[in-house]
């Protein structure tokens, strides 16, 4: 096991740099991923870190060890991937016993080895199956105790669920998260699915064009996105521009510093300063899940008005689209437990914003 | 992209040297003999001398039409079948259906000589028929040669209409249909603009073999001048003397063939639709007439194609007195003759043929592994280089080879080797073509895979994907093995005394009129050829042909 830092990694390709002059740090044993959408980087980073790239500049250590020049195959990882890589003509054993062969592990040890990893992704009865003959879980399964059984320093997983259908791959998340904590393996997971990530990690970096946007555990980043990208790439939000008031005389505590006051089709509402050096226009960040509608009379506090443009049930809930006065469209899901009103397109109506939603610089 | 030099840089640059020197260098010897005179100066007399000779200009022509006879002819038998294989039901289809592949590796001049036992002048046939006061019309001229080349070549057709037909999407025709056209107009305007591609690549393919075709024009064509026979004579009367007029005919042969397969590549290849969803529509069941019709013609076809491979054991079991077939009586001595008193070619044969395989899938192997996973400006100049020799008829390379290798500091002619360089450089795009395919289907990542767990990537070729080539790089062997042991036109230019092998002895005996123990030849070859290829398929259960 082994932490990992990645100091001012470079890569490009080409004319294009991928990665510029990227860092991050992932103590030992724990579960980082990397999220983001298609091209942001996050699979050249991974390819990096396992030696199938050279970076440009930059360093990377496995706890003390520079191990920017040395290559792949010394640099005892585990990889898990997409496509599961399973050699095709060999069977589930001798996949798992590869790498154990090439590291000349005596045979009876490696028999054991490879029986008790097989063993722990519930695959001991397969162990005579060629790929061509399991499914995709199971090949999956496979491909996670071949990168275990050699016990690797670090564990490096470019998207390995995303080829599985929607069940499967919410039962691999387990047994995904079984066996790295039980191994207590530092792993690095790529991703584009955003609850995958939520679900998983200890940490996220989302990347966005080459370099992280925002790195912090789960909650911090659903709770605290620190800019729209972030906001939109975990769980949807409403991301509606706003204007706010200049900071209002510095009060005494740090909660009435955080205060704004924004202004949203017409009204006059309240919020959190959610970034510093937040100037005059801002960005409002809403769950769609945290807004609620209201008849459009009396004026409530809090609230702003605009007229329902789109309605769509859903069974457990029932999600409006509300057209503002700017133009905006707003998002707001009312589930079924605390619908007090049904609205229908064309209706007016008041969308009650929470006080402590945040204001974010544009 | 950066260049790894070792190991995959190294080896490239080895590949794309002996490629240089084997393939490129001796096209450009016979390039340059072709414009040289008596000294050594540059001058056009070749092309002028055959520019003037009005026997040559006939060859030209003959063998312009006598390749558009015949790929029309194969059209005419190969699409009928393909679609009925692709879209009827009737007894014996899946046999039958694969037949048409076995044809293809019996060897032409196998398939010459048979015809020549059947309806040549002292044919089984021909004598029958003379019995009953017949006069069969003479086989010798174009007759057999378009019969024969027919008989050999329309499975090209057949197996490249059948692929596209089964890959055709029939939703497309019910669409037609559920927009109005009537069933006939629908397929003239949705299902021939599928097919007709698949057919011109293969035609294309069909009038090149034909160009270059030596065995059966050789044997069957009679006093009918035909290019590939000339260069042949020229080449043999030239012995020793300069080369031009051989060389010049060799580069107007290459010529033809190369703007064949540039129309292939720029014009119909361009015409090729992949369709996303190819459901083929079920095929429909005939009612009994019809059937009988369907299996009737296919299978006489199939029948005819086949009959050589029966005819050879016949006759090589036939009583002979001199040139003479005595059908109806039965010896062993035509076999004797070959198996005991001049075994030397059989074994020849086995001995090249292994050599030349050995060689060629090695390298084969190599080299697409080179340009499909390890890309680079050098592996794509391997990529072109290594199909030249689809360009070369075996004549013309094996002019050039001896041209090349017959003098200066690497003497290769009259030595085996130059029998194994022959074979390996005709054979060596299409084993290319087999290992390419597989690769192709191999993800990168198990190559990764091997790395990340701990194997140098020299070793991961051999650990990782090399094993998982396995079958397709046996199945290439077997098909290289098979069809270099029936190799006759390259070899035959470039063999020397103590070099015949099977194709070699059989040709000769042919000329000198001795069919008997031609056809005794003829069996050993079969039976060498056909072991192999009924093992694989019926033993080890591999699937041999699906990447022709």
């Amino acid at each position: 096991m082994a932490s990992i830092s990645i100091e001012n990694i470079v890569k490009r390709f080409g004319e294009q740099t991928v990665l510029q002059s990227f860092s991050l740090h992932v103590p030992d044993g724990a579960f980082y991923t990397l999220l983001g959408p298609s091209g942001c980087g996050k699979t050249t980073l991974l390819r990096c870190i396992a030696g199938f790239y050279e970076p440009d500049g930059g360093r990377l250590l496995f706890d003390q060890d520079d191990v920017t020049r040395v290559s792949a195959h010394h640099r005892d990882i585990g990889m898990v991937f997409q496509d599961y890589a399973l050699f095709p003509d060999k069977s589930a054993f001798d996949n798992v016993a590869y790498g154990l062969r090439a590291r000349k592990v005596p045979k009876a040890e490696l028999t054991r080895r490879v029986d008790e990893a097989l063993d722990k992704v519930g695959l001991l009865a397969l162990t005579d199956r060629y790929p061509a003959q399991m499914s995709g879980g199971q090949r999956q399964r496979v491909a996670l105790a071949r990168a275990l059984v050699i016990r690797p320093r670090v564990l490096l997983m470019d998207e390995p669920l995303s080829n599985l259908d929607a069940n499967m791959r919410l039962q691999m998340r387990d047994v995904i998260l079984d066996l790295v904590r039980e191994a207590g393996i530092t792993t690095v997971f790529v991703t584009h699915d955003q609850e995958e990530a939520l679900a998983m990690s200890d940490r996220i970096a989302i990347m966005d064009r080459g370099s992280i946007a925002q790195l912090g555990t789960p909650q911090e980043l659903y709770g605290t996105p620190v800019s729209s990208y972030v906001a939109d790439f975990i769980g949807a939000a409403n991301v509606i521009p706003v204007a706010t008031e200049p900071a209002a005389a510095q009060g005494a505590t740090s909660d009435a510093m955080r205060r704004v006051r924004y202004h949203l089709s017409g009204r006059a509402l309240d919020g959190v300063r959610g970034s510093e050096g937040l100037g005059k226009h801002g960005v409002l960040i809403a769950r769609p899940g945290e807004l609620s509608l209201a008849a459009p009379a009396p004026h409530l506090p809090n609230a702003i008005a605009g007229e329902v443009a789109r309605r769509q049930y859903l069974g457990f809930k029932t999600s409006y689209r509300v057209k503002l006065h700017e133009g905006f469209e707003i998002r707001v899901d009312l589930h079924a437990g605390n619908m007090t009103a049904d609205f229908q397109p064309g209706d007016a109506v008041q969308v009650r914003v929470p006080a402590d939603s945040r204001i974010i610089s544009a | 992209m950066r260049i790894q030099w070792w190991p995959w840089g190294v080896l490239t640059l080895v590949c794309l040297a002996l490629l240089v020197f084997f393939v490129f260098y001796p096209l450009g010897v016979l390039f340059i003999n072709s414009v040289r005179n008596e000294s050594g100066a540059f001058s056009p007399a070749g092309f002028i001398a055959l520019l003037n000779d009005s026997q040559y200009l006939q060859a030209f022509r003959n063998t312009l039409v006598l390749g558009g006879v015949v790929t029309a002819c194969t059209i005419a038998v190969g699409v009928p079948f393909a679609y009925m294989v692709a879209r009827y039901e009737f007894p014996l289809k899946n046999l039958l259906a694969v037949l048409p592949i076995m044809t293809i590796v019996i060897p032409e001049i196998v398939v010459g000589q048979s015809w020549l036992l059947i309806v040549g002048n002292n044919g089984l046939l021909t004598n029958l028929l003379a019995e009953i006061g017949i006069q069969l019309p003479s086989f010798y001229g174009w007759t057999g040669m378009v019969f024969s080349m027919t008989l050999v070549y329309y499975t090209y057709i057949y197996l490249g209409v059948l692929a596209a037909l089964r890959g055709f999407d029939g939703q497309l025709e019910e669409a037609g249909l559920s927009l109005g056209t009537s069933p006939l107009l629908t397929k003239w305007r949705v299902l021939v603009p599928v097919i007709v591609p698949a057919m011109l690549v293969n035609a294309l393919v069909v009038f090149t073999l034909v160009v270059g075709n030596f065995a059966l024009s050789m044997i069957l064509g009679s006093r009918v001048p035909l290019l590939s026979v000339m260069t042949y004579n020229t080449f043999v009367n030239e012995m020793g003397g300069s080369p031009v007029l051989q060389s010049a005919m060799s580069v107007v042969s290459i010529a033809i063939v190369a703007i064949v397969l540039f129309l292939q590549k720029r014009v119909v290849e361009r015409k090729i639709y992949t369709m996303t969803q190819g459901r083929a529509p079920a095929a429909v069941r005939v009612r009994s007439g019809a059937s009988l019709l369907y299996t009737g013609a296919f299978g006489l076809i199939i029948l005819a194609s086949m009959l050589p491979l029966i005819i050879v054991f016949i006759a090589a079991l036939t009583q002979t007195s001199g040139p003479v077939m005595r059908w109806g009586e039965w010896s062993f001595s035509s076999l004797q003759r070959a198996l005991q008193g001049a075994p030397e070619p059989i074994i020849n044969s086995l001995k090249f043929a292994s050599m030349a395989t050995l060689a060629g899938v090695v390298f084969a192997v190599l080299v697409s592994y080179l340009t499909i996973k390890k890309r680079n400006t050098f592996t794509q100049l391997l990529d072109y280089i290594v199909v030249l020799p689809l360009t070369i008829s075996g004549t013309v390379l094996g002019i050039a080879l001896v041209q090349t290798f017959n003098t200066g500091w690497l003497v290769l002619a009259g030595t085996s080797g130059i029998m194994v360089l022959c074979y390996t450089v005709r054979r060596l795009p299409f084993a290319v073509r087999n290992a390419s395919s597989t690769l192709f289907n191999i993800p990168d990542s198990i190559e990764e895979a091997s790395i990340s767990l701990g194997v140098s990537p020299l070793m991961s070729f051999f650990k990782a994907i090399l094993p998982a080539m396995k079958a397709s790089i046996i199945s290439a062997a077997i098909l290289m093995w098979v069809t270099t042991l029936s190799e006759l036109s390259g070899s035959i230019v470039v063999y020397t005394g103590g070099l015949e092998t099977m194709p070699i002895a059989i040709f000769r005996q042919v000329d000198g009129g001795r069919l008997g123990l031609a056809s005794a030849y003829g069996a050993a070859l079969v039976s060498i050829i056909l072991v192999p290829i009924i093992l694989s398929i019926k033993v080890f259960k591999i699937n041999l042909f699906s990447s022709k």
